[in-house]
């Protein structure tokens, strides 16, 4: 993992034992809001590169353009300038129904709230994306993610009827089950208490080292961020630090 | 407070369109009728006033022409003038072609002072043998200026020349043909004397005293401004009527508009119960917070109902200027908006908008201080269906059954709307539990659209209440109008079953029979028949003239029982015959009479000629003469002129050959034919072949007409409330997914595309209303079924309920489309949200 602040550099890109090429890799990327003298950069120029099968967690303070950087990175939102690559490809060249169907293919969600649809229960949540794509959800793959995650008991219920870890569960589990490229988590313990927070912090870890999957996490949680294996600090729309956890 | 309420009213006026286009559009309705029947009120009064400009005093009462020519005398003596005003009817024809079999007269003056119809070209009569045509009548017919008409039948018509034309009066003496008064007493016909009308300026002393002590008390003597006044109240109230039916629909646009009203508060202010509670916190009580509601849909409601009323005043001022337009004979005055229906309009819109928003106003704003400080409540409100709404709902459709089973077997129609409306809101309450049932099983076919169309069946079943509510403002109007297809074509069904009976045929041209003769009709008749417009299909019959009487005296049969009915050749016994054969009429009668397949020993006479002879069914008679006669059973038929039918065998048997010809031509009308115009072909065929003209045809188009006029008209008024629903439903649509932005963003960036999430839009809306529109099928129905049996079936027995299939699957597929229709607009605001802006905005 690796960022650049300034120029791009590929000196460091080694100095990590991961011989993968990255997950996700963004170039100069800037993002604007509005125009003229009321206008404001929420991305100023982003270098980043996200190496793929380890835990990374996007931090800084509220505004700092995290969210904006997780959007673009997502292909949720488009960015001003500056490119996006993710698995190989350019997220600038895709319309809204390409790039609708490219994070079908290769991005999971995990939100801070409302991350389930109300009308549907669990397990229709969990193969929602699946369905979408039109794909048949691996079954084996399911039983694993429900059993890590500890959900099988709740899967016939509605979001109304689970807690809020039981909820942010079944998320994580919709985000792993379709196996994307990148599971991208955005403030996913905003509304948990310590004890559900430890615990979906500790199946996001587990799900990259035991089922090998990429995960970016945005948060402001210094704790959180500690069960990332990088983190990456941005304020005022840059990269300042970035720091590996051993 | 008030800040609260004006900044609410400010930021949510978007969202309240629905319920003010609701109120806008019954508001309008009313004002709109009320200015509309006003104009015709005017236009009535005005053309009444004008048909008694010069007139001083009216006489009523004096009807047979003795009785006229007294009062007339009188008036004479007295040094007025008088104008007999009668109205005629009967045969007008032009140049041997007939115009009309039921024209309608009126009279015209010779004084200029009592000579009310304004002249729109040529000039006014100026003795008897001269007429006047309404301009109107003179297009439609095609007679000029110059014209001679053959007013009246046979020896008894008078001919007149046209000497001008006349404006269209709408009063109770305009009339399409205007003759002097004696030309049309010498017509024959049916004359109605309405009243002699005087003038009587150079009369000595008053008039109507004075002829009051000539004439017997009988007659009815008044000063012209007395009679006036009498026949304006009595022409205001037939207006009054037609308006006050149309209220009828402008309250079932009023019901449909609370129940959308209602939803739209319901909807806007759960949307808004973090608000409530947040105000609950800083300090504002309950009450504050219900009053600020309240005071909001006052002001929605006097903001709605005030445009509605502009709205109205705009619509009647356009309608009456089109109708001016399209039919220009319309009697349309000054367009005016009496205070009461403006009032009234306005006062209804104003109590149905804050009405319909009480009780969701108490249910949103009984919501604890404590929600606003509770994480949001993310979407899936699902709202239970309470005891008492069941339970009410059950005791009311109790009731409505009760009623309406009562009205089945006491055939009283008002008990029936009564039972009507209370089931159905019976059925409405019971809504949160049968329209889900419903969309889940409609749901299992919507499913086959993939991912859109479950979360669409999902979206649908979410809400209960929601659904129940949206759904069942157009459950009223689908269930108004299948039931209303229903009756009618039951109604069609008895009818044509009423008609094939009466009017079997349906024209048929009968040589007339005249004693001694044989009269037949030419090869060239039959060939002219069959080549007149409109003409399907054309059967020469033949027939002979034969000796009747009954079996044990040896004369014939008038003779014999001396019934007094009926003259020349009745009671003459003979009685013209013609032979029918089965396969060459099945197609050309309308249903299945039995008179087209006589047995041998059969006569199917007319009721009339039977009556005339005194005959009853099943007597026997004895038809022919010396060896040939036989003795038949009489049965009875009738629409086919004055002649008896039997089998062509039989008819063979009774005449060894001889004497038969072609003695009538039966006709078939070909589908989509002018009924007013192929009888006035035919009966110009059947005055040159010396034919008498018989038959259904206009009785049937008549018929139809009006059922096809009935029918329109009423789906036109109904219209309103359907349209008034489906604001709703885009309405109810478009509150949702503004509660489901984070659900439709959190969706698109699960993979949804925009269109899938049109899709899903477009199912839910579609679901909604095919489930509306199979219940208010399957309930129009039922409804219908019972009306029958309460309005019907005492007037015609086996009265069969016709359901017409086609028309009841084109109600589901238009409630469908018109679903489609309604969810364009929400769906396109939702699918414009990209997923980053769903998933940020807070």
């Amino acid at each position: 993992m690796t960022s650049h602040t300034s120029q791009p550099s590929h000196t460091s890109q080694s100095s990590h034992h991961n011989p993968k090429p990255p997950a996700a890799r963004a170039r100069a990327l800037t993002k604007t809001y509005g125009t003229g003298p009321t206008a404001v950069d929420a991305l100023a120029g982003v270098d980043l590169d996200v190496a793929a099968g380890r835990f990374t967690a996007i931090m800084g303070p509220s505004g700092s353009g995290k969210s904006t950087l997780m959007h673009c990175l997502a292909g949720l939102d488009t960015p001003s300038s500056g490119s996006v690559t993710v698995a190989g490809v350019e997220l600038s060249s895709l319309g809204d129904t390409g790039l609708t169907r490219f994070r079908r293919d290769h991005i999971g969600f995990v939100f801070q709230s409302f991350n389930l649809l109300p009308m549907l229960t669990a397990r229709q949540n969990i193969a929602l994306p699946a369905e979408l794509a039109g794909r048949r959800t691996d079954s084996d793959w399911f039983g694993t993610v429900v059993d890590v995650l500890g959900i099988g008991d709740r899967l016939e219920h509605r979001p109304s009827e689970l807690s809020g870890g039981q909820q942010q569960r079944v998320a994580v589990a919709r985000g792993l089950v379709a196996r994307p490229t990148i599971l991208f988590a955005d403030e996913p313990t905003g509304n948990l208490d310590s004890h559900s927070s430890a615990e979906v912090l500790g199946f996001l870890r587990r799900s990259v080292r035991d089922l090998g999957q990429t995960v970016v996490m945005v948060t402001h949680d210094a704790d959180a961020a500690a069960y990332a294996d990088h983190t990456v600090v941005i304020e005022d729309g840059r990269v300042a630090t970035e720091r590996q956890v051993a | 407070m008030r800040t609260v309420l004006l900044a609410s009213v400010r930021v949510h006026t978007r969202r309240y369109v629905a319920a003010v286009v609701a109120v806008v559009v019954g508001v309008g309705f009313i004002v709109a009728t009320g200015g509309l029947a006003a104009a015709a009120r005017a236009g009535l009064l005005d053309d009444l006033r004008a048909e008694y400009t010069g007139v001083d005093v009216v006489v009523q009462g004096a009807y047979r022409e003795r009785e006229v020519d007294r009062v007339r005398s009188a008036v004479h003596d007295l040094g007025g003038t008088a104008v007999v005003n009668a109205e005629w009817r009967g045969p007008v024809a032009l140049d041997g072609r007939v115009l009309s079999d039921e024209a309608d007269a009126g009279t015209v003056a010779l004084d200029p002072e009592l000579r009310w119809q304004q002249l729109a070209a040529g000039t006014y009569p100026t003795g008897p043998g001269q007429a006047l045509v309404d301009a109107h009548a003179a297009e439609q017919f095609g007679v000029r200026i110059g014209d001679r008409l053959r007013v009246g039948r046979g020896p008894d018509a008078v001919q007149v020349r046209v000497t001008g034309s006349t404006e269209t009066s709408s009063g109770p003496l305009g009339s399409p043909l205007y003759l002097t008064y004696p030309d049309l007493r010498r017509a024959g016909e049916v004359v109605v004397v309405d009243n002699v009308a005087i003038d009587c300026d150079d009369c000595a002393g008053t008039p109507v005293d004075a002829l009051r002590e000539v004439l017997p008390e009988r007659y009815l003597v008044q000063p012209a401004t007395a009679y006036l006044q009498m026949m304006q109240t009595e022409a205001t109230q037939g207006v009054d009527v037609i308006s006050l039916v149309l209220l009828v629909f402008a309250a079932i646009a009023f019901f449909v508009s609370a129940l959308v009203i209602a939803n739209t508060f319901s909807i806007l202010l759960a949307q808004r119960a973090r608000d409530f509670a947040l105000l609950r916190c800083v300090g504002a009580t309950r009450r504050q917070v219900l009053r600020s509601v309240r005071t909001e849909a006052l002001v929605v409601g006097v903001g709605s109902a005030s445009l509605g009323v502009a709205a109205g005043v705009g619509l009647g001022h356009g309608l009456a200027a089109v109708a001016g337009l399209v039919w220009p004979g319309l009697p349309l005055g000054a367009v005016s908006f009496p205070l009461a229906w403006v009032g009234g309009g306005w006062l209804t819109g104003l109590l149905v908008t804050v009405g319909a928003g009480l009780l969701p106003a108490r249910r949103a704003t009984r919501v604890s201080p404590l929600a606003a400080l509770r994480p949001a409540d993310v979407g899936g409100v699902r709202t239970r269906t309470g005891w008492v709404r069941l339970a009410g709902g059950a005791v009311l459709l109790l009731i409505g059954g009760a009623l309406l089973v009562l009205a089945m077997s006491s055939h009283q129609l008002a008990v029936m709307l009564a039972g009507g409306m209370v089931s159905y809101l019976g059925v409405l309450a019971w809504g949160p539990l049968l329209f889900p049932a419903l969309v889940r099983l409609v749901g299992q076919v919507v499913r086959r659209l993939g991912v859109p169309g479950a979360l669409a069946t999902g979206n649908a079943l979410r809400n209960p209440r929601r659904t129940a509510a949206t759904a069942g403002s157009l459950l009223v109007g689908v269930t108004l109008v299948s039931g209303l297809l229903v009756g009618v074509a039951t109604a069609r069904g008895t009818v044509t079953t009423a008609m094939n009976e009466e009017y079997p045929v349906d024209a048929a041209l009968t040589a007339p029979v005249t004693p001694g003769s044989n009269a037949s009709l030419s090869a060239g008749t039959v060939r002219e028949v069959r080549a007149t417009d409109g003409v399907a299909q054309a059967q020469a019959l033949p027939g002979t003239t034969l000796a009747l009487r009954l079996p044990a005296a040896g004369k014939g049969v008038g003779a014999g029982t001396g019934a007094g009915t009926g003259a020349g050749p009745m009671l003459s016994g003979r009685q013209p015959v013609l032979g029918v054969e089965p396969a060459t009429l099945r197609r050309l009668v309308h249903g299945r009479p039995d008179f087209v397949r006589p047995r041998a020993d059969t006569l199917f006479l007319p009721w009339e000629v039977m009556a005339g002879y005194g005959l009853d069914i099943g007597a026997e008679v004895v038809l022919g003469r010396g060896p040939d006669a036989r003795t038949l059973t009489v049965a009875g038929a009738e629409g086919f002129g004055n002649t008896g039918l039997v089998a062509r065998d039989t008819l063979r048997a009774l005449t060894a050959g001889a004497g038969v010809s072609t003695r009538a031509v039966w006709v078939r009308a070909a589908a989509g034919a002018d009924a007013a115009d192929l009888r006035g072909a035919l009966s110009t065929v059947a005055a040159g072949a010396g034919a008498e003209l018989s038959g259904g045809l206009e009785n049937r188009a008549f018929v139809d007409l009006q059922l096809d006029v009935l029918t329109g008209a009423t789906l036109a008024l109904l219209a309103i409330g359907v349209v008034i629903a489906l604001i709703g439903i885009g309405n109810t649509l478009g509150l949702s997914v503004l509660e489901r932005g984070r659900e439709h963003a959190l969706l698109r960036a699960l993979g949804l595309t925009r269109r899938q999430l049109r899709v899903t839009l477009a199912a839910e809306s579609a679901l909604l209303a095919v489930v509306a529109g199979l219940l208010g099928v399957a309930l129009g129905t039922g409804y219908a079924w019972i009306g029958v049996r309460t309005m019907m079936v005492d007037v015609i027995e086996d009265t069969q309920l016709v359901l017409p299939g086609g028309q009841l699957l084109a109600v589901v597929g238009a409630a469908a489309v018109a679903g489609l229709l309604a969810c364009i607009l929400p769906a396109r605001k939702a699918a414009r949200v990209t997923p980053a802006q769903g998933l940020t905005a807070e």
